[in-house]
């Protein structure tokens, strides 16, 4: 009969060698991938390998990021990291995403970072004193889904502090009272759009416009797993996509610039709706100028928004109080460029950004 | 590369264990040159001709100072210049010419020399064999392949420990290869990632993540100490884990490295216990040629200081590490002269002061400069008004809490003995031959998922 040692020994190498040597020669044998949907990226892909990339150690650099990304089953690894720091080691995030008590996922975005608010700041005071002047300009701060969980979160007092000390040209209207975390979708970063109608009557009362009117109500009839889902690499509940519908919003014309020439758009996107990111259906995600148009609209008021991905699901809240609603990314066209796209004359401006962005807000150009 | 990596574990490894398996016996140390100097290339591709120079230097320094028995020290004087040349060159450069220009106010430009990794381990690894050579301790080795393999030996080349060539010079020529002994270097090596990955890169997220805390509390300076100095000791104590244990794989045994350094009683046991290798090189090879203890006490004190400023200087070249080793020279000397007797009267008192001076002197060590320290000591103490607790700090202490407690408890043999008192039972002890190497692997996948989710993985030692 084996001996416990002689056992022990034998197991030992034989689990160890098993290890090793399947997950190299899976790794030598299976197709690289090109992207990974959960973290939504493109993966690594195998490096040039040349006399040169071999001499400065380039090869040997994207080899060591290729081997990360293309190791099989990378995103069971990824979900037994995940579990081992919440469920044995007891941490309180992984990789900065944290769960509320109530099955809400979000990343800690923590500390306040100065130097990205006055990014900000100065940005939309470039655009103020460049186009605006004279102009009625409103400004929104949307708190991101930390604000109202139980987590690591900079003071938001100080973000909206120091905004709005150096965007006194614009009249602020806060929002904070209108949210609250069912607000928020519960594995993305942003905002339910049917909870969104006391945030757009507050924001277009003050601004001296019509509150929205009746909506219908609308499930889109697929699972929503928001950006967090994957990051999270954990086996979440998905969430419900509800979209807002009235006759405004179903008679819009949408003029989309995603490629710099005017193309029509639609306000729900149902192609992007079975997409990778189903936010993505609201107004077709990323787009530097969209324009919408309310042939029904009984005013002749414009109304400009400076936005990000916030302002998506929001905007067709605001068509049936304006007669245009102009649509402004400056992630993806330059502040120096708006006057070749807009002609800026007596709308109404509103600077719509949430505090996720203006505490990263290099992308801002 | 790191042992701690993707590309380590699952290409280079298991690459080269396959061919040093089905290579000759007489092949076995061209194997184990040939991967080492590849292992070295893929991290330091410019600077393994400095590798491939140090090896030179010590195989024909080996023979010619063997060979002039008349001129035996002459030569090993001019073989020994020329390793601490290299050394000097590479490392403590730019530290010298930044030291002129403070000193003699010139402007002289820096050579920005990047370190080349490894280059303090394998230096030392070449000036013992040298200084044995002419001592007579061992025989010139005559076999090229034999001593390449012993300075550029990939299990050991750049974080240690730093392995006698009298320890491996009978294995280097014929060792014996051992389901037993490739089993105990599985469990020595899997030990070694768990330490690495698990443990020492979590801390090490933990003191970056104090070091940038925006707001500072007494709480948060503690947490910074604490976690470094466990984050160090897990880190390290983990890649000489990995080196042993890979070691035994190829056939070796190297001494070990650590031995629970944290449990010590006075600072002159710690330093018996933590990183053994270099402790007991300076011992052998510079203190006890300086006249050790058997000379009179200002000079016992002087050889101390010096043996303590070269080690710190080793570690690197700064000021901070040459204050950092004279912060233990004047606590060794105090212990020597006078503390230890009265160590010696309390368990308790002892051991919390080991541990405070060890924290304390780890803050040196990882500071920036000497401000940085007083800095660091100031927040501890609450120096300048800074609150106790602050919303961050407590948020990391919850977070980390577990993994610290963990480490505390595993830094101590007290794990290793209750694991030796059930094995005496002989059903847990047959339990435990399925059940050790089943942790062995399971550590090893988690440690894989905490690698392939590109976490935090710097290597501190790498730096010296």
């Amino acid at each position: 009969m084996i001996s416990a040692g002689k056992l022990k020994s034998v197991l030992s190498v034989f689990l160890f060698a098993a290890v090793i040597f399947s997950f190299w020669l899976w790794a030598l044998l299976k197709p690289d991938d090109a992207y990974s949907n959960s973290e939504r990226r493109g993966l690594a892909q195998f490096p040039t390998l040349s006399f040169s990339t071999l001499m400065s150690g380039e090869f040997m650099d994207q080899f060591e990021d290729y081997s990360l990304d293309q190791f099989p089953i990378r995103d069971t690894f990824r979900t037994i990291k995940a579990k081992t720091a919440y469920s044995i080691l007891r941490m309180k995030d992984n990789n900065g995403i944290y769960f509320d008590k109530n099955g809400y996922v979000s990343k800690l975005d923590y500390p306040v970072k100065e130097p990205m608010l006055q990014y900000a700041a100065d940005k939309f005071s470039y655009i103020y004193e460049n186009y605006l002047q004279g102009m009625n300009i409103y400004f929104s701060i949307v708190p991101d889904k930390n604000y109202f969980m139980d987590g690591l979160k900079p003071d938001y007092d100080d973000i909206v502090d120091y905004m709005l000390k150096r965007t006194e040209y614009m009249t602020y209207i806060d929002i904070f009272g209108q949210l609250d975390l069912s607000c928020y979708y519960k594995t993305d970063t942003h905002w339910r759009q049917e909870k969104l109608i006391p945030v757009a009557d507050k924001i277009l009362t003050e601004m001296g416009a019509e509150p929205t009117g009746d909506f219908t109500e609308n499930i889109l009839p697929l699972p929503f797993y928001g950006v967090y889902k994957g990051q999270s690499a954990l086996d979440l509940e998905p969430d419900t996509i509800t979209y807002l519908t009235n006759d405004d919003i179903n008679s819009a014309e949408v003029t989309s610039y995603n490629t710099g020439a005017p193309l029509p758009g639609v306000v729900y996107n149902m192609d992007k709706a079975s997409g990778l990111d189903p936010y993505e259906m609201f107004l077709s995600g990323g787009d530097p100028l969209i324009v919408i148009e309310n042939p029904n609209a009984e005013t002749d008021r414009e109304l400009i928004v400076f936005r990000d991905s916030f302002g998506s699901s929001i905007a067709p809240l605001f068509i049936g109080s304006y007669k245009t609603v102009t649509l402004v990314d400056i992630r993806y066209m330059p502040s120096s460029a708006l006057d070749s796209f807009i002609d800026f004359s007596n709308q109404d401006v509103l600077f719509l950004y949430s505090t996720l962005l203006l505490n990263s807000s290099l992308g801002l150009r | 590369m790191l042992f701690s990596s993707i590309s380590f574990l699952y290409h280079f490894l298991p690459v080269v264990i396959v061919v040093y398996l089905i290579a000759p016996r007489f092949l076995k140390n061209t194997v184990l040159l040939l991967s080492s100097l590849v292992f070295y290339y893929w991290g330091e591709p410019k600077y393994t001709l400095l590798m491939i120079t140090s090896i030179a230097l010590g195989y024909f320094g080996g023979i010619i100072i063997e060979k002039s028995k008349k001129h035996s020290a002459l030569w090993l004087g001019v073989f020994v210049s020329a390793n601490l040349c290299l050394l000097g060159y590479f490392k403590y450069m730019d530290f010298f010419i930044s030291t002129v220009n403070s000193v003699l106010k010139t402007d002289l430009p820096l050579l920005q020399i990047a370190l080349p990794v490894g280059i303090s381990f394998y230096t030392f690894q070449s000036l013992s064999y040298l200084v044995d050579v002419h001592r007579g301790t061992v025989p010139a080795q005559k076999n090229p392949i034999d001593l390449g393999a012993y300075i550029a030996m990939f299990p050991q080349l750049v974080a240690g420990p730093i392995v006698r060539y009298s320890d491996i010079a009978v294995q280097l020529k014929s060792r014996t290869h051992s389901l037993d002994m490739f089993s105990r270097g599985v469990g020595s090596f899997a030990s070694g990632l768990a330490k690495k990955v698990l443990v020492a890169n979590l801390l090490g997220e933990l003191v970056s993540k104090c070091t940038d805390a925006s707001a500072q509390s007494v709480l948060g300076f503690w947490l910074y100490a604490v976690s470094y100095t466990l984050q160090i000791y897990f880190d390290f104590s983990g890649y000489s884990d990995m080196a042993i244990g890979l070691g035994r794989i190829f056939g070796f045994e190297f001494m070990e490295n650590f031995n629970y350094p944290y449990i010590s009683r006075s600072i002159t046991e710690f330093w018996r216990r933590w990183h053994i290798s270099l402790g007991s090189w300076f011992r052998d090879y510079v203190y006890i040629p300086l006249g050790g203890n058997r000379v009179k006490p200002f000079r016992h004190i002087l050889n101390i200081i010096a043996v303590w400023a070269l080690t710190g200087m080793w570690h690197g070249a700064s000021g901070v590490f040459i204050l950092w080793g004279l912060y233990f020279a004047a606590l060794l000397i105090l212990e020597k002269f006078f503390l230890l007797k009265y160590l010696k009267k309390s368990k308790i008192l002892s051991h919390v002061y080991v541990l405070l001076l060890v924290t304390m002197g780890f803050v040196i060590f990882n500071a920036k400069n000497l401000p940085d320290a007083l800095n660091t000591f100031g927040g501890m103490a609450g120096a300048g008004g800074i609150p106790l607790v602050s919303a961050e700090s407590l948020y990391y202490l919850r977070s980390y809490c577990v993994i610290i407690l963990v480490a505390i408890i595993a830094s101590t043999p007290a794990p290793k003995l209750i694991y030796k008192k059930l094995c005496k039972n002989s059903a847990v002890n047959a339990l435990m031959s399925v059940a050790e190497p089943a942790v062995q692997v399971i550590i090893l996948i988690i440690s894989t998922s905490y690698l392939v989710d590109g976490s935090f993985n710097p290597f501190l030692y790498f730096r010296f």
